[in-house]
């Protein structure tokens, strides 16, 4: 509870958004079905995102939740996203006068061709939208059959992988042991930090996709350790030569001055941003209380929010990068070089 | 756009919208949940947390809830009034003291002032005096501030304020309580030209086509803060709101006045500084069903110069299509006025208002220049409500930061986290 805090929590006070991705045939409105059955997930709107001129996959979701918007003719992650800022928009205002039900999240399912990071992004360019929701988490379906060979010829299916906070890997139940492994290696490789788990026939527990992100300012490091995942132990993530997809943790001994951190974030994107594939971190930034909390995706990174206190005793910056070849040393030498310099 | 949507469910007076409050509880206080505009809390002597509510209208005078839990709020006592014709409507409560105004449905009825309970046994609150405010021209006290346990503000008739127009009955009282057993006039204002023998002419007037002075000038709410113990900040109906200069409270001073009638139809109802942000926030107050004294605000008016305040913006509303005609009022009323005692929950970036059937809505005016909504609570039609819908009266935030919020005729007290 806020209390005479004289400010508002900027995490807890948005409605969290929780994209679910994956390839074509993964399996992900039978996950979403099974989802939505589940008392956890009671109050959720849904998008789902459908291509094709006739949508079906929303009269299988409807039947059990009565607050779906179905975005269809198009892809979100391209000529649908002005449609997704209006779909979202008009939910909150629907909401708000009483014409939808008091929803808690929304669960956005994107069609197997997203790009999820234009999707990602969504929230971050309206202001508006970023007043009232929050990324809380993109879950990626890859299917225990099929997987390997998308991933395999399919840079969307690769990068859908890669930007995951949580990886399911689904029809588990078609797929002998030793592919399941060999998949499961693979996606390691290509996204080290996500939690990975195995649904059977779209059963997964609900707590494993929801409340994935930073949902308010005052928090524990189980927080942290479920946001960051496996960056918060981990120096360096395997190098994913196949996909050229590298992750890599940076954690910094000293604070930011707010100027130095930007610059670099900056540089770094006006030069690379294409192949930034996500950032997400705590930053130490002099003269705040807590660690700022960063997210970006690609160019675009999301109004930094300030939390209450560090949850824990090591204040250290900490930041997890998901690029397409962008190399460790490289990003550190920059931030290194701007902090001399500034 | 693509974009289809399966939106059918409808606003309905029996729908609950909420967004980033959570309903902790509620309490309809043994059928007698019609409640005014006087809300406040006592940590009392043995620790329990009193909140004390005064009723809209009889046979109810006070009640005092333990609201120790918010989910499982009790009534500890609940007190009657003499006869049907006198509300208690308004009340505060300093340490163990608790005040409440007494305003009758017509002049020359009593009892009609204020008086002082000791309240350290909650169920058993001891009457220590009645300050009569009765009169030939005096329907006693609409509202009081009491908050520093040594004066009572409030609007208040006397026996001997004779005003022009009956509508004009009730001016700004400042009431010296340092010996509760004999409160003693101290001093009292009111807008020149409606006393009877006034030197000044009448304000009363049309205007651009606008009759001003329909609903009264009177005063409203009269606000003290430790702050500035020498400024009363104060809600005098379709005189506007008033900055008073009150280092003599024998004879206050007109600082600044600021009044939005005309064009609108007036009843501005409080004058709520927020002394770090140089920002002052004045309501009106809605007094018709269905909205037909529409729009009724609130006012973010900059008052770093105080002598020339400045309307920079008003809080955005709730939808007018969605709620005009929900039943009953529609419209701003009060806000939690940041009471400096140490039970309340005080922000100068945060505001809490009460909107009749608008619900409970929360503001961040980190931005002054576009405060942004941050909450809401609108519970569906309590049951038994004459309005068919919530009409939320009133609304107080204690220093856990609870808000409890109170419906004017039968839902009683809600309970409700802020989650932001």
């Amino acid at each position: 509870m806020a209390v005479s805090s004289g400010g508002r929590d900027l995490l807890r006070s948005r409605i969290p958004l929780t994209v679910i991705t994956g390839f074509l045939g993964s399996g992900k409105t039978t996950l979403l079905n099974a989802l939505l059955a589940r008392p956890e997930a009671a109050n959720t709107a849904v998008i789902i995102n459908e291509y094709g001129e006739v949508g079906v996959d929303h009269d299988l979701v409807q039947n059990i939740t009565e607050s779906v918007t179905l975005l269809d003719n198009g892809c979100v992650c391209c000529v649908l996203r002005g449609d997704l800022e209006q779909a979202l928009r008009d939910m909150f205002l629907a909401r708000r006068s009483g014409e939808m039900a008091s929803f808690e999240r929304v669960i956005l399912e994107t069609t197997g061709l997203a790009d999820p990071a234009p999707v990602m992004q969504t929230i971050s360019i309206d202001p508006s939208l970023a007043e009232h929701y929050r990324l809380d988490g993109v879950i990626t379906l890859v299917d225990g059959v099929q997987g390997a060979a998308q991933l395999a010829t399919d840079a969307i299916a690769v990068k859908q992988a890669a930007v995951a906070d949580r990886l399911v890997i689904t029809k588990s139940d078609l797929a002998d042991q030793a592919t399941l492994d060999k998949l499961m290696q693979e996606l390691k490789a290509i996204n080290p930090i996500a939690r990975i788990a195995v649904a059977l026939n779209g059963e997964i527990e609900p707590a494993f996709l929801l409340s994935v992100g930073l949902d308010r300012s005052k928090i524990e490091q189980e927080a942290v350790e479920r946001w960051l995942g496996a960056a918060q132990t981990q120096e360096h993530g395997p190098h994913d030569h196949a996909h050229d997809i590298v992750t890599f943790t940076l954690w910094f001994d000293q604070p930011f001055k707010r100027a130095s951190f930007e610059r670099a974030i900056e540089l770094l994107t006006s030069l690379r941003g294409a192949d930034l594939l996500r950032v997400k971190g705590l930053v130490d930034v002099e003269d705040e209380a807590g660690p700022v909390v960063i997210q970006g995706v690609q160019h675009l990174f999301h109004p930094p929010v300030t939390l209450a206190a560090w949850p824990g005793a090591d204040r250290r910056s900490r930041l997890v990068f998901i690029t397409r070849g962008i190399q460790r040393e490289t990003v550190a030498n920059l931030f290194a070089a701007i902090s001399a310099l500034n | 756009m693509n974009a289809k949507t399966n939106l059918a469910r409808g606003a309905s007076p029996a729908d609950t919208l909420i967004w980033n409050f959570k309903h902790l509880g509620q309490h309809e206080l043994n059928g007698f949940g019609g409640l005014g505009e006087g809300i406040n809390l006592q940590l009392a002597p043995d620790g329990r947390r009193i909140l004390w509510v005064a009723h809209e209208s009889a046979p109810k005078n006070f009640t005092g809830i333990d609201v120790g839990d918010p989910r499982n709020m009790k009534v500890v006592v609940q007190t009657e009034l003499p006869h049907k014709d006198v509300r208690s409507n308004s009340l505060d409560v300093v340490g163990n003291t608790l005040c409440v105004a007494y305003q009758t449905t017509n002049v020359g009825m009593k009892p009609a002032g204020i008086e002082l309970y000791d309240i350290s046994v909650p169920e058993k609150p001891k009457l220590i005096s009645h300050f009569d405010r009765s009169g030939p021209y005096s329907r006693g006290v609409h509202a009081l501030w009491f908050v520093d346990g040594e004066y009572v503000h409030m609007s208040s008739g006397a026996a001997d304020f004779q005003p022009r127009d009956a509508r004009d009955d009730q001016c700004y009282m400042i009431v010296d309580v340092r010996n509760p057993s004999k409160p003693v006039e101290a001093g009292r204002w009111w807008a020149p030209g409606t006393r009877e023998g006034d030197a000044d002419p009448s304000p009363r007037r049309i205007e651009g086509g606008c009759e001003v002075g329909v609903n009264g000038f009177r005063a409203h709410n009269t606000n003290v803060f430790p702050e500035r113990p020498d400024r009363a900040y104060v809600g005098y109906l379709d005189y506007g709101a008033l900055i008073l200069d009150i280092s003599d409270k024998s004879a206050p001073k007109v600082i600044s006045r600021w009044t939005n009638c005309p064009p609108n139809t007036g009843f501005t109802h409080t004058a709520l500084p927020l002394f770090s942000r140089g920002l002052m926030l004045v309501t009106d107050e809605t007094i018709h069903d269905n909205a037909i004294d529409w729009p009724k605000l609130v006012w973010v008016l900059d008052i770093r110069v105080e002598s020339s305040p400045l309307c920079i913006g008003t809080l955005p509303m709730p939808p007018f299509d969605t709620f005009a005609k929900r039943g009953g009022r529609f419209g701003a009323h009060n806000l939690h006025e940041n009471h400096p005692t140490p039970t309340a929950w005080r922000s100068d970036n945060i505001v809490i208002g009460s909107f009749f059937n608008g619900g409970v809505r929360a503001y961040d005016l980190s931005n002054p220049y576009q405060p942004q909504e941050i909450a809401y609570f609108v519970p569906g039609a309590p049951k038994m409500s004459r309005a068919g819908a919530i009409q939320f009266n009133d609304v107080f935030v204690d220093d856990r930061g609870v808000v409890f919020a109170i419906d004017r005729f039968a839902g009683g007290v809600y309970a409700l986290e802020m989650n932001f």
